[in-house]
């Protein structure tokens, strides 16, 4: 493609950008509906008459439901300084039957796409991937709540208001009990279907457009956490935000080998959820430990933990545990800790049956995403379902109906508990098989051309032969448990065996704490924090996400989240990154949640949940927006993107990225405005979003109090990037958290740490501090005098030395009042 | 090692991407011996040195990369590799960048050079993560096909032009063949 420039860049049109005053003036005017100006309140749509709430004083914005297209133009304002980069994973096509065709270069392939073309259809179709994972979850949960506890109020309690942001922002509604949640399905799904369309052979074929589209794409992915996670809070009374959410077991020495182990794993808690509620109900905590992989550990510790009304027994999160993240899953299953396995859905190994037969450890599929060619067993008495899996007559079976589910979950591991305690036995290594598997090995390492964190897996048998089992200690935490040396070993070496007998004492006492998580974060947190994130002088938020594909190892979950919170940032964590920095302590025993506070605060850090529980950290961003600075968010997307882009210091790392999901939801952070860091695996994704520092015409924004074109720094000065290094990437999110509105003050913070991580990871100021200072004031005080002196000599910058003060140099001057925007309907008095 | 130098390294063996499944399409990597490719950067009229952070897996390879250096090609350090370069007092030609920025750079015409003095014929990449490597190439290989795209890393890099065969294995091999390009260049 070389470098293409799409020029539709802030053009706004009648149909995509309604003028403020217009949309204020007006009641809700979407498309075939009509207000009546003196019916205050009654908005009348064809065929329906809509009651409009009294309490929500925002007026409809101008994008409810937005379209494939309606939000293109901010998009383009994205794209069009942030330029897409490709790398791409094939040089070949072959989705149609015209194929293979070679797409290298400017080669075209017979239905007339290039490669850029080629990889934009690619990025879509895997954040779709994304965006449906979290949509039908939240499309099952929708259905299970309501049939289990009936319709509920939508209840965030009294410290949160703004109580599902994102449904308000994109759809511009207030739900108000679970069942309004259908609306908000309904429009993701047909959403969804549009986008699916676009990627069928002669239909799209603009790179920039399947952009356009992954963003909306994106944008549709966090609704669909919102939803999930709103549903379960409300459901399953879940933390609404609590600072000191409970601190909860986690690690494989946690889970009590005396009793039946029953691992829950995937991300939908239902069917994990009334295990629970069956072991609590009888009275079989003596007997069983439930422990989670995955998401679904984390939600299920958060279960009826306030205390409200709830149709299931109270504070029953603590008494889940939490095995670990899905990087561990495979140690995990030979460890012979667990006796009976259910799964729900996404990021479940697709060898887990196989993996636990061997084993004979009974599989229960609860959720028809994941039947693993097992018996629909729904409808057959639980007693029965138990024998046949007890007695080893099937392997697993699949039962949809998340009670049963759990009845048989409990059941079968307190009673296959002995049955199977002989396999368990012949299933680990004795030290006569560890030495006879050493001595197999020839050394021939095809198993380190697999191996993505390049372990030299013939060095630690070598060492381990010497009777030195260092090497598999500690490389244990890097190996991602993706077992493909043992799928490449020509000697057919059980590499990941090896590890489990090697690390068995690790194992053992593998116990930490882990904060529960809390939650969406809350209005009063927003207030205390909103001024200090917009003018810097809380350097940023660090939203810390995702997977467990780290490229060197689990440890550096914690120091990137220690190094952070540390430094006075505001640190979330999600999913399987919060699991994996908890496998951590300091000198005194601690864990990073005994180390620190649960708010959202600076030096604080929160676990907000699992993947869906991400939604709260743009609703977090949503609220800066529309608690502090008064902006109206309903329906009003591109608008609070902007302002979050413009004033909201975040970043967010995924340090482990691994599933598609993971691709939706770095995307769905991007269209808000919130760029990320991502490891180096994570070219396989293809697309990232580079911004150009030496270009200043990409650096100009409208100041929205008189619509002048401000020439700004480069920040943030990326949207997606890849760090290879941990050290690459926090460098990296420092410079991420710079916005244009940071005050003297907060851009001398920022500029501190930015500087202060390149002094201790790379030794060095880094080449383009300067680019950043607006105002002497700016200077980090530890380094002023030097940093003047080399910008007077190296940048050649004008310096008046009695007055302290810069003659000329700056890009531009700091203004405290300087408004910036992307969007030209935010201009307050046109010129 | 003088001996091994004088000899010459075979570096056109095992032409293997280093993740096995790495295979992109039709056009792949040729292998080169040093000297070819030494011939090819010494023609280079703005060549750049690219290292990334494996080199401290390995130190010895800062020091080629410093006698590199010393021959006039500058050096993008990337990730945190700068480090190493502190380290031993050699800033000259040294440039802190992540190997993501550089390639996205890289793509525009109108990009003017870290140095600022227009953009790069010759790129070599050297210590750096393999997949990201390979990832960063691909980009190079399809949007900025007149950047010559040289690897004298330890693999075989299938979206370069000219590579090493994968000597991932063999330290000193592939510490000879380094050797050689150095020598050739500075003759
Ligand atoms: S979709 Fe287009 S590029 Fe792909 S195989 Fe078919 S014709 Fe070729
Ligand atoms: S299972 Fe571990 S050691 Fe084996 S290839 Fe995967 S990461 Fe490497
Ligand atoms: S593939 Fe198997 S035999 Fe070869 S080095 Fe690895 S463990 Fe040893």
């Amino acid at each position: 493609m070389g470098i293409r420039k799409c020029f539709i860049y802030f053009q706004p049109t009648q149909a995509a950008y309604i003028k403020e005053e217009e949309a204020k003036n007006s009641m809700a005017t979407p498309e075939g509906s009509f207000s009546v100006e003196d019916m205050k309140n009654v908005q009348i749509n064809i065929g329906a008459v809509v009651k409009e709430e009294e309490e929500w004083d925002q007026p409809m914005g101008p994008f409810p439901k937005p379209q494939v297209a309606t939000l293109r133009n901010w998009d383009y304002t994205i794209m069009n300084r942030y330029h897409i980069m490709y790398c791409p994973a094939d040089d070949t096509c072959t989705l149609c039957t015209y194929g293979p065709c070679d797409l290298t270069g400017n080669q075209k392939g017979a239905c007339g796409i290039d490669i850029a073309g080629t990889c934009g259809k690619i990025v879509l179709i895997a954040v779709l991937m994304g965006t449906c994972a979290h949509t039908a979850h939240g499309r099952h949960l929708y259905h299970w709540c309501l049939d289990r506890f009936g319709d509920m109020k939508f209840d965030m309690g009294d410290e949160i208001l703004v109580d599902a942001p994102l449904t308000q922002t994109i759809l511009g509604i207030k739900p108000k009990s679970l069942k309004d949640y259908g609306e908000a399905l309904e429009y993701c799904e047909e959403e969804i279907v549009q986008l699916l369309a676009a990627t069928h052979s002669g239909q799209e074929g603009w790179y920039q457009d399947f952009e356009s589209k992954a963003l909306h794409s994106g944008m549709i992915d966090s609704l669909g956490k919102e939803i999930c996670d709103m549903l379960q809070t409300v459901a399953y009374d879940m933390p609404r935000g609590e600072a000191d959410a409970p601190l909860v077991e986690i690690g494989l020495g946690t889970l009590d080998q005396n009793k039946g182990v029953l691992i829950a794993y995937g991300h939908n808690l239902a069917a994990g959820a009334e295990a629970m509620i069956y072991a609590e109900n009888q009275n079989l905590w003596e007997k069983v430990d439930i422990g989670g992989v995955c998401c679904t550990a984390i939600d299920l510790t958060r279960i009826t933990e306030t205390g409200r009304d709830s149709k299931i027994p109270k504070n029953l999160g603590p008494k889940a545990k939490v095995a670990g993240a899905m990087g561990w899953w495979r140690k995990m299953v030979r460890s012979g800790v667990m006796d009976a396995v259910m799964v729900d859905e996404q990021c479940v190994y697709c060898d887990v049956l196989e993996d636990c037969q061997k084993r004979h450890i009974p599989v229960i599929a609860t959720n028809d995403k994941i039947m693993l060619g097992l018996p629909d067993r729904t409808n057959d008495p639980a007693d029965q379902i138990v024998e046949d899996l007890v007695s080893f007559k099937m392997p697993g079976v699949a039962i949809l109906d998340p009670v049963k589910a759990g009845e048989v979950g409990i059941r079968t591991a307190i009673a296959v508990k002995p049955k199977r305690a002989q396999y368990k036995q012949e299933s680990l290594l004795t030290e006569a098989q560890f030495k006879e598997y050493l001595e197999k090995c020839t050394g021939c390492n095809q198993c380190a051309f697999v191996c993505p964190p390049h372990t030299s897996i013939s060095m630690m048998i070598a060492e381990a032969k010497k009777g030195n089992l260092e090497p598999f200690s500690s490389s244990y935490e890097t190996c991602v448990g993706c077992a493909r040396c043992e799928v490449t070993c020509p000697q057919e070496i059980p590499i990941l065996a090896l590890y489990e007998y090697a690390n068995r004492e690790y194992i053992k006492n593998a116990k930490f704490k882990m904060r529960a998580g809390r939650g969406p974060v809350r209005d009063t947190e927003i207030r205390k924090v909103g001024a200090p994130i917009v003018l810097g002088t809380i350097p940023g938020v660090i939203a810390i996400i995702g997977c467990s594909n780290y490229p060197k190892g689990t440890k550096e979950c914690y120091d990137i989240a220690k190094e952070f919170v540390d430094r006075g940032y505001i640190v979330v964590a999600t999913g399987c990154m919060a699991m994996d920095m908890s496998l951590y302590k300091d000198e005194e025993g601690k864990t990073i949640w005994e180390q620190y506070g649960g708010a959202f605060d600076g030096r604080n850090i929160c676990n907000i949940g699992s993947c869906v529980a991400n939604a709260h950290i743009h609703g977090a961003a949503i609220k800066v927006a529309t608690i502090f600075a008064h902006r109206n968010h309903r329906a009003n997307y591109d608008d609070i993107a902007d302002y979050i882009l413009s004033k909201v210091g975040a970043c967010g790392v995924a340090w482990g990225a691994f599933s598609q999901k993971a691709a939706s939801i770095a995307t769905g952070f991007n269209r808000l405005g919130v760029p990320a860091v991502v490891q180096p695996h994570s070219v396989i994704y293809r697309r990232t979003f580079m911004g150009r520092a030496d270009k200043p015409e990409d650096w100009q924004v409208i100041d929205a109090r008189d619509g002048s074109m401000q020439q700004i720094e480069p920040a943030p000065e990326a949207m997606l990037y890849i760090a290879e290094t941990k050290e690459e990437a926090m460098l990296e999110m420092a410079k991420l958290c710079f916005r244009p509105s940071d005050n003297a003050m907060g851009r001398g913070i920022k500029l501190t740490h930015y500087c202060d991580i390149s002094m201790k990871y790379f030794g060095k100021l880094p080449d383009d501090w300067h680019i950043f200072v607006r105002d002497v004031k700016d200077l980090p005080l530890a380094y002023q005098a030097d940093m003047m002196k080399e910008l007077e000599e190296k940048h050649g910058w004008k310096i008046d030395w009695k007055a302290k003060k810069f003659i000329s140099g700056p890009l531009r001057p700091a203004d405290v009042s300087f408004d910036p925007t992307n969007i030209p309907r935010k201009i307050r008095a046109k010129k | 090692m003088a001996a091994e130098v004088k000899k010459g390294v075979d570096t056109t063996k095992n032409p293997i991407p280093f993740d096995l499944a790495q295979y992109p399409g039709p056009e792949m990597a040729k292998t080169y011996m040093p000297k070819v490719i030494a011939a090819i950067i010494k023609k280079a009229k703005r060549p750049l040195l690219v290292v990334g952070a494996e080199l401290f897996d390995d130190p010895i390879m800062f020091d080629k990369a410093i006698e590199i250096g010393k021959t006039g090609i500058p050096i993008a350090a990337t990730a945190h590799s700068v480090k190493g370069f502190v380290e031993r007092g050699y800033l000259d030609n040294v440039y802190q960048i992540g190997l993501h920025p550089l390639t996205s750079y890289m793509r525009f015409d109108d990009w003017q050079g870290l140095d600022g003095k227009g953009p790069y014929d010759v790129v070599i990449y050297m210590g750096i993560f393999y997949k990201f490597a390979n990832g960063m190439f691909s980009t190079l290989k399809h949007f900025k096909r007149d950047i010559k795209r040289v690897s004298i890393d330890r693999y075989y890099h299938i979206n370069a032009n000219m590579t090493f065969g994968n000597m991932a294995f063999d330290p000193d091999d592939y510490h000879a063949a380094v050797e050689e390009i150095i020598a050739a260049l500075k003759k």
